[in-house]
């Protein structure tokens, strides 16, 4: 059994938490709440977890989230990954559904984007 | 697999568990084979699996409904509860880093409450898989993981709301939250009208799992989740 090859997650985050053992570790933040933002359409081969529904869209960010390893990195069990900021990002459903949203055109839907998937947008 | 039962054993059955029912399915032989092969190569202990196992049936929505009862009646921990959410879980008696003390590999150790306003209702989903706030709001109700809820939530939000027999007027943003990385979400209702003077006990009730997803408002006299109405089957068998 002690041969098994074991990350390290149980003893460095032990009494701090994860996200939380990453703080400090993304350097400054890019964006800023209310900023304007695109998210890249990236290739997402293997492994993403930016739905394909907000690739290209155009959203705002609502909130900076925590500083993480991307899980396209996280997944792969790599344990150098630089840590990057997440933000959560708010978007009208009408830019990601256009014309054929049937709700109302206030209404929005947030999602939880990393860095390396968002661009400066014009307002 | 059951006719050829003459071949040569070279395991124990004597120290073999019997199964508790007749059949048992791949799936159970499946679980028992990696459990067991974990334990053996040290990966886990037996310990650490029941003490997992412990964790995951105490779990359930109550201390959620309590944080909410308690930040209709208390506007101090009601601002606690949106600006340092997990400090405030502790007052309702959860630790997200439990069980482990670097939280569960799962549910992490980010949580946010939204808060719904006479404006914006929020409504929450997890898109990619089934993430849930599992260490305050208990497990995840079925509906919840299934492809349907997880298609048709972030695109159609007020046809599958209304389908639980929750319609919003226009003027009310809806909002969907997609959990879709490590932050965990739970919507705080906005408390009904007719709980004048109630207890934090009496609001706690009405309070349901289903309100905290954001699929149902709390109701006076409603401390159920959503039965929602289906059609009789034309040619029930």
């Amino acid at each position: 059994g002690s041969q098994v090859v074991r990350n390290k997650h149980h003893r460095h985050a032990q009494g701090i938490g994860d996200p939380q053992v990453f703080t400090g570790r993304a350097g400054p933040a890019r964006f800023a709440v209310g900023d304007p933002v695109v998210v890249r359409d990236l290739p997402a081969m293997y492994y993403t977890r930016t739905p394909e529904y907000v690739r290209g869209a155009a959203g705002v960010i609502a909130d900076l989230a925590y500083e993480s390893p991307a899980p396209e990195d996280e997944t792969w069990a790599d344990e150098d990954a630089t840590p990057e900021w997440f933000y959560i990002v708010r978007f009208r459903q009408t830019e990601l559904w256009g014309e054929t949203y049937t709700g109302s055109d206030h209404d929005t839907l947030q999602t939880e984007i990393p860095e390396r998937w968002l661009a400066a947008a014009d307002r | 697999m059951s006719d050829d039962h003459d071949h040569a054993h070279d395991h124990d059955h004597v120290r073999t568990v019997k199964p508790m029912v007749d059949e048992i399915t791949d799936f159970e032989v499946l679980e028992i084979a990696l459990r067991e092969l974990c334990i053996e190569k040290g990966l886990f202990t037996a310990e650490q699996h029941r003490h997992f196992t412990e964790f995951a049936e105490q779990i359930g929505p109550t201390p959620a409904a309590r944080l909410v009862a308690r930040s209709w009646l208390d506007p101090e921990f009601k601002s606690l509860v949106l600006t340092d959410p997990i400090v405030a879980c502790r007052e309702v008696g959860v630790d997200w880093l439990a069980p482990t003390g670097f939280g569960t590999p799962s549910d992490f150790v980010a949580f946010k409450v939204l808060e719904n306003t006479p404006d914006v209702h929020h409504v929450i989903v997890c898109a990619l898989c089934s993430c849930y706030p599992r260490p305050i709001l208990g497990n995840s109700p079925e509906w919840y993981r299934t492809p349907n809820y997880r298609r048709r939530i972030v695109r159609w939000p007020r046809q599958v709301l209304s389908e639980f027999g929750l319609n919003l007027p226009d003027a009310v943003q809806v909002r969907v939250e997609d959990s879709n990385q490590k932050h965990r979400f739970m919507v705080m209702p906005m408390r009904p009208a007719g709980t004048d003077g109630w207890t934090e006990e009496q609001l706690t009730e009405i309070i349901t799992r289903d309100c905290l997803i954001g699929v149902a408002l709390p109701t006076p006299g409603v401390t159920t989740n959503v039965i929602t109405r289906t059609r009789p089957a034309a040619d029930p068998i």
